[in-house]
């Protein structure tokens, strides 16, 4: 069976969508699928970084796709977790040197080695977009609880229509003090605007700085609200639909805890 | 009051000046011993709700009696020509007069049964970065987000919330208006007339944008009722 190409995007840039990708690549790849994160931010690389494997870069995927490599060559594995690979984007081009059909054959080949292609959209709506939308089956928008990202998300919501996609919806970084205080838009505003199905809510998270900064991924640290999060988006995608959304709370119960462990049942 | 003595009925209505819209185009009814300062007074203020579709058209200028009223015709008919750019002015036909009232309302029934509709309908949300053109009037059910634009030759009317941007009466007419459910716009304008900034309603309500005295004023539809006062339903 042919893999799926899922294109993560948010239009506003700093809103999570790297360290979305990394994670929930991670998370597939935990759940036993065959797993390829591509970074498709030329010019601008970060996964790598996210991901810890940027002293491992030999190809990029700028020389896959102009058959410089073979994409074995250029998928790099991930050692802690299995069946990861990461496909790191050139720092020294831009983002001109790809267009949209080259993305769509190269997509044609990453499809037949692995069950989920996850494409880390750059910011912006330009070449970068096209590239990583032009080849994606489906599409996963990152928004932050902020007016300024919903605004953009509802731009990418409407350009991906004209592509006949349409999004699932991911909020980040939700503190849900805030939220309860009525600093923040609660993830009700958010959907009730951009009117798109809900994939999941992740609370605001510093092991998410840590993770980052250290290069472990996140899904890995155990204690982790935002990588748990990720883990349940991570089985939402992999098929398991009716995995109800869990919404950040403000109590940290302990049972509250417990039934989370279950639910995630590792 | 007795059907077959029409102009009588005219006179005691509360309306002394009459606008209607008929098959040739509209047909006023007066009292033609009314002070002509009001006359035309009212005439403009008929006229104005009908601006565009006054240019061209034909007026029947019913006074009842015409003999001895001739003078109040010609000055009207001056007045209207001149104001209004409309085609001619004339008296009604004697038996038109006679009974008056049925045929009316066929011409009106007539005359919507005909009219092809301007108005472009859509359904669904208008999301950022979307921008509707509309040559006449705009219907939108559903949501319009911030960062859309709407585009409208006549009215635009929202079921739902309005949170973009509206341009109405473009390019100039500013009898236009807008309105919403949500009324919560980014900027709205009428004609050539702009207003942003608006201040935002909390609570839900059936609003309306229209111009004023040169400004844009937004009003609440349900307590203003803009069109209530209008005797008969005119094609806008």
């Amino acid at each position: 069976m042919e893999g799926k190409v899922i294109v993560i995007t948010s239009g506003k840039g700093g809103v999570g969508k790297t360290t979305a990708t990394a994670a929930i690549g991670a998370a597939l790849a935990l759940e036993g699928k065959q797993v390829a994160v591509v970074d498709m931010d030329i010019g601008l690389r970060n996964l790598d970084v996210v991901m810890g494997l940027e002293n491992r870069i030999v190809f990029t995927i700028v020389d896959a796709v102009k058959g410089k490599c073979k994409v074995k060559q250029a998928a790099i594995k991930d050692r802690r977790i299995e069946n990861l690979h990461l496909i790191p984007a050139s720092q020294s081009d831009n983002k001109d040197v790809l267009n949209p059909d080259d993305m769509v054959q190269f997509c044609k080949e990453l499809r037949k080695e692995f069950d989920f292609v996850l494409l880390d959209c750059p910011a912006g709506i330009e070449r970068g977009f096209e590239n990583s939308v032009a080849p994606a089956d489906e599409a996963v928008l990152i928004c932050t609880p902020e007016i300024s990202s919903v605004r953009d998300a509802d731009r990418v919501i409407g350009l991906l229509h004209a592509r006949s996609i349409t999004p699932k919806l991911i909020v980040n970084r939700i503190v849900p003090e805030m939220v309860a205080s009525g600093d923040m838009l609660s993830h009700e505003d958010v959907v009730e605007v951009l009117s798109i199905d809900l994939l999941g809510l992740v609370p605001m998270d510093t092991q998410v700085i840590i993770s980052t900064n250290t290069g472990v991924p996140l899904v890995l640290q155990k204690d982790s609200e935002a990588g748990l999060a990720f883990r349940r988006i991570a089985m939402r995608l992999n098929g398991q639909i009716d995995l109800p959304i869990e919404i950040p709370q403000t109590l940290k119960s302990f049972w509250k805890r417990v039934g989370l462990k279950i639910g995630i049942g590792k | 009051m007795g059907n077959n003595n029409g102009m009588d009925t005219h006179i005691q209505d509360k309306a002394q000046v009459r606008l209607k819209g008929g098959k040739d185009g509209f047909r006023v009814t007066l009292d033609p011993t009314l002070p002509k300062d009001y006359v035309e007074g009212e005439l403009t203020r008929l006229f104005n709700q009908l601006k565009h579709l006054a240019f061209n058209s034909r007026v029947v200028l019913d006074v009842g009696k015409t003999e001895g009223h001739q003078e109040i015709i010609e000055s009207l008919s001056l007045f209207l020509k001149n104001k209004y750019n409309v085609e001619s002015v004339s008296v009604p036909q004697r038996e038109h007069n006679m009974n008056e009232d049925k045929p009316q309302k066929l011409d009106m029934s007539n005359t919507w049964h005909q009219h092809h509709t301007d108005a472009l309908v859509i359904a669904g949300r208008v999301r950022s970065g979307q921008k509707i053109i509309a040559r006449k009037h705009l219907v939108i059910l559903g949501d319009v987000n911030p960062g859309s634009e709407l585009i409208a030759g006549g009215d635009i009317l929202i079921m739902g919330n309005l949170s973009g941007t509206a341009l109405a009466g473009q390019p100039d007419n500013e009898e236009a208006i807008i309105l919403a459910i949500g009324f919560k716009p980014i900027q709205i304008q009428i004609g050539g007339v702009i207003a942003a900034g608006l201040p935002v309603t909390s609570v839900p309500a059936l609003e309306f944008a229209h111009v004023e005295n040169g400004g844009i004023v937004v009003e609440d539809y349900i307590k203003t009722n803009p069109f209530g006062r209008l005797t008969w339903p005119v094609v806008r």
